[in-house]
């Protein structure tokens, strides 16, 4: 261990082994279903339209993450809501 | 009477696939079975050599396919344990050089004979893999606790599942200091991903590497922490329920009272 590795570790750091265990696990489910990084990434796109067609998301901060701590796994989407200033206009009347 | 075909396995070489094969064929020996390990990686043989046995060899596996010879030429004889032989592989030959259909009537031979028929199963899972496992009726996948054996097993646990149903693992080279310190995934981790039962768990111990250079298997040095292990595993294999040691420590002290003091 280096004392960089070590200074951080007297400090609570946690091993390298959360990182190989959330890397395996997401890799996994991508070799299970057979899904390349291009159709996650297709994935995405179709989520964050289908949700941003509803409600204002941060589409930079989109997340999708694959858990494992039940079986079978399961897909996790972490859409953070825009939040949107009310405004002072009286709301239009639709059409009718 | 039929005898149990079992293939040991892995996807990733590098692993302990053949130090496994040896141990297990020789920890069963000692238990008064009669058994023949298979090498099944044809081209690049090495379970010979493991069990030092490379000199003796007069007959191989693609002999016996292609009706060169009769199994029983073939079998290598420990002269150590009177019930143990070694049916090894062609060095010279391609993993095509033999069908999973002949590969399964071989093994139907065998378990005639014998109470167990371990393969020796080659990396990878092209043709050699196949034939590996299409006699087997069990299988024992080994990895280490490191992100490509595990991935590699996934693969192989997948194939398996398809065919002779779940394997059971064995975790190898497992070191108790880098688990404790946070460095290397532990049981829990490993089973978590991999979602298959557990055999054992062999940990990394030097004398596996003096065992090879001497050619006797290292459950033969029954001081050895690995040597230990297998024979624990091996009692398994027969049926007798042995607890596996728990290698997870909750960190160095140091790490505690970090932890301890960053969540105040």
């Amino acid at each position: 261990m280096s004392w960089g590795t070590l200074v951080q570790r007297l400090f609570g750091g946690k091993g390298s082994k959360e990182e190989a265990r959330n890397r395996l696990q997401m890799v996994l489910v991508l070799d299970r279903l057979g899904l390349s990084s291009e159709q996650m990434e297709a994935l995405r796109k179709d989520i964050l339209e289908t949700i941003s067609r509803h409600i204002p998301i941060d589409s930079e901060r989109v997340k999708i993450d694959f858990v494992h701590q039940h079986t079978p796994a399961e897909v996790v989407i972490n859409a953070p809501v825009r939040r949107v200033r009310p405004t002072m206009e009286a709301p239009k009347q639709s059409a009718g | 009477m039929s005898g149990r075909a079992i293939v040991i396995t892995s996807g990733k070489g590098g692993v302990g696939k053949t130090t496994a094969t040896a141990n297990l064929g020789v920890g069963l020996a000692k238990h008064g079975c009669k058994v023949v390990m298979v090498d099944g990686d044809i081209g690049l043989r090495n379970l010979d050599i493991i069990m030092g046995l490379e000199n003796r060899i007069v007959y191989h596996l693609v002999d016996v396919v292609r009706g060169r010879c009769q199994v029983r030429q073939a079998l290598v004889k420990d002269k150590r344990f009177p019930n143990l032989c070694l049916l090894p592989a062609s060095q010279v030959d391609q993993k095509e050089a033999i069908t999973p259909e002949q590969m399964r009537d071989l093994t139907a031979q065998l378990r005639e004979e014998f109470d167990f028929v371990l393969i020796d199963c080659p990396a990878g899972i092209e043709q050699g893999f196949r034939n590996a496992v299409a006699g087997a009726d069990e299988a024992i996948v080994i990895t280490t606790p490191d992100v490509s054996p595990v991935r590699d097993a996934d693969r192989v646990i997948g194939l398996l599942q398809n065919s002779l149903g779940d394997p059971q693992l064995i975790i190898n080279r497992m070191s108790p200091e880098m688990v404790k310190r946070g460095d290397m995934l532990n049981q829990q981790d490993v089973l978590d991903i991999l979602a298959v039962r557990l055999l054992g768990i062999v940990p990394e111990d030097e004398e596996v590497v003096i065992a090879g250079n001497r050619g006797a298997p290292v459950i033969l040095n029954e001081r050895s922490r690995s040597g230990q292990a297998y024979a624990r595993i091996v009692r398994r294999i027969l049926g007798e329920d042995v607890p596996i040691p728990e290698f997870n420590g909750n960190g160095s002290f140091l790490n505690r009272l970090g932890r301890f003091f960053l969540r105040r």
